[in-house]
């Protein structure tokens, strides 16, 4: 199947769901599970469009590392379209853009069009936050991202203007030949300080606050989980193929992560509100995700997100569901799980694994990543990432503890989500115990991570 | 020239942006950050003395040196982005005056 599909058909649809609004949902349904379908149909390679050979037109490139992309965005947005298809019909169009904005923006291989798809799918979340009812978070997160997007547009131009050329490869293969790297240095910062608004990063991630702490059920998963996956796995690819770490450049950017996973743990820390310590909790495992693709480990990384995304589609859909009605103070959620098994043990599931405890996915990619950054010698990180540890260990302990506290709490969640959320749960204790299927997979990735031609599979 | 103009607007835009209390002003000012940045990817594509990069059956060319029809390919693309942003943003700004009564940040109450 051609791949160009996977972005043709949800937007098509999209198209068509205003012509028919009643079908909408259906549509949704349908384009979401056409691309789930087709993912298994599509082959390595790349699709011209528009006739012109690369470098000079806009190609969409499909390989290991990218069809893994593909699968945990689709998958997870698929989870979220079917929990909340009922409740919110009238986002149906605009998540069917934001599927074609997604998939695209996986799949592109040239620096203008991943803006074009950037803006795409950033203009579909601005629409998406409009659900919680807090219009000038949203009016904020669509200023940050706005100039966000607008940075990083100035970045690729000066790209363009230093090489000729837009396209990733061409770009990576010309900066390596380069001799003086810091003549890339400001295109890189005006692009990692305009990625940075979308993956949460300081200082740029003001936004967050204002959405995530009156998500609901469709935006809490959605730019939690499925959109920070996209956005971490772009910006990590474009940071992996195009930049170089060394010396003092791998310093300084190293110590803006640092202090954005330690201020996010701190903060998380902080806090008595539920919805308040997972989203900082997630500003700094955004930082940790970013920090491995910095030190080089991308096929890690790319697993952190994937164990990432799991485990906060989680966390915000039960968080979400339980706060509808009222608010997210730990003490009035206290016993929150003393009635509600299932739930309790998904979430807690969840919780464990961003903690990085044994027997769960985050574990073996926290092990995995210290590991190599130990064989690095970059102690500084691991000091950090260990502290990070122990600090989000004592906060999501706190906060499961009083979740399970028994009470006369009365809440039931709907039984469709008990039991996705505990199967999506079961997938991260899966990966925490065998780390074959895992392993399989890196040398894949790493195939077609190493060498100036990225899209060569 | 023309690229110093355009990053002055756009350190102009940013300010607004930074300073603003206002939302239709950091609207604006948004708009001018976008303008800058329009006028700076043009300037990327000029040469000087070039002919406007047409060829076609009827209007054959025999300028050796065309200006770069790149940049206002993109500029062309971000140019209908950023309206559908200011669009947005004005769509925010209009629920965000029914529920508060006022554009100011200041008078919401809230950050």
């Amino acid at each position: 199947m051609n791949i160009a599909l996977l972005v043709a058909v949800p937007l098509g649809l999209a198209f068509a769901s205003i012509l028919h609004k009643k079908l909408a949902p259906v549509l949704l349904l349908i384009g979401s599970l056409f691309v789930l379908v087709g993912l298994s149909f599509t082959e390595y390679g790349e699709t011209v469009i528009g006739g012109f050979d690369a470098p000079y037109g806009i190609h969409l490139l499909l390989d290991h590392y990218r069809l893994i992309g593909l699968y945990i965005v689709n998958i997870l947005f698929f989870v979220v379209i079917i929990m909340n298809i009922k409740t919110y019909q009238k986002m149906a169009t605009v998540l069917l853009v934001s599927l074609a904005g997604l998939n695209g923006l996986m799949m592109t291989g040239d620096l203008f069009n991943l803006f074009v798809f950037l803006e795409i799918t950033g203009i579909s979340a601005y629409i998406i936050t409009s659900t919680n009812k807090h219009p000038l978070a949203s009016f904020q997160y669509l200023v940050a991202g706005t100039l966000g997007s607008s940075l990083y547009l100035f970045g690729l131009i000066l790209l363009y203007a230093m090489f000729g050329s837009l396209n990733l490869a061409d770009l990576a293969s010309q900066i390596t030949l380069l001799e003086d790297k810091t003549l890339v240095l400001l295109p890189f910062l005006l692009m990692f300080l305009g990625f940075g608004v979308e993956v949460k990063l300081l200082p740029l991630n003001s936004w967050v606050k204002g959405i995530l702490s009156s998500a609901n059920t469709l935006s809490g998963p959605m730019i939690a989980s499925v959109y920070a996956a996209a956005m971490s796995l772009v910006f990590g690819r474009i940071l992996h193929d195009l930049f170089i770490f060394e010396g003092r450049f791998q310093i300084l950017v190293s110590v803006i992560l640092l202090v954005s996973i330690l201020a996010g743990e701190a903060m998380a820390y902080q806090t008595r509100k539920v919805k308040e310590i997972l989203l900082y909790s997630s500003i700094a495992q955004a930082g940790l995700v970013v920090l491995l693709f910095v030190s080089g480990l991308a096929t890690w990384a790319l697993f952190l997100v994937m164990a990432n995304a799991i485990s906060k589609m989680i966390l915000f859909m039960v968080i979400a569901e339980a706060t509808k009605n009222q608010d997210d103070e730990l003490d009035s959620l206290r016993g929150l799980f003393a009635k509600n098994k299932v739930i309790g043990l998904g979430f807690t599931i969840a919780s464990l694994s961003v903690i990085g405890l044994p027997a769960f996915m985050g574990f073996v990619v926290k092990m995995h990543a210290l590991e190599f950054l130990f064989a690095e010698q970059l102690y500084l990180s691991i000091l950090a990432i260990l502290l990070a540890s122990v600090v989000e260990g004592i906060y999501f302990v706190r906060m499961l503890l009083e979740l399970w506290a028994p009470s006369e709490y009365r809440f039931t969640f709907p039984v469709k989500m008990q039991y996705i959320l505990l199967v999506l749960a079961l997938i991260l204790v899966f990966f925490g115990l065998t780390i074959e299927p895992l392993q399989a997979l890196i040398e894949g990735i790493e195939s077609t991570l190493q060498g100036g031609i990225l899209w060569q599979v | 020239m023309i690229q110093i103009a355009g990053i002055l607007l756009m350190m102009l835009g940013l300010y607004g942006i930074l300073t603003n209390r206002n939302i239709i002003k950091i609207i604006v000012s948004l708009n001018i950050l976008e303008i800058g940045l329009n006028i700076f990817i043009i300037s990327i594509g000029f040469v000087r003395a070039g002919e406007a990069p047409l060829f076609s059956s009827e209007a054959k060319s025999n300028a050796l040196v065309f200006v770069d029809p790149l940049p206002q390919a993109l500029v062309l693309t971000a140019i209908v982005i950023g309206v559908g942003t200011t669009a947005l943003g004005l769509a925010f700004a209009k629920q965000i005056y029914a529920k508060y009564q006022t554009f100011e940040l200041d008078e919401m109450g809230e950050e």
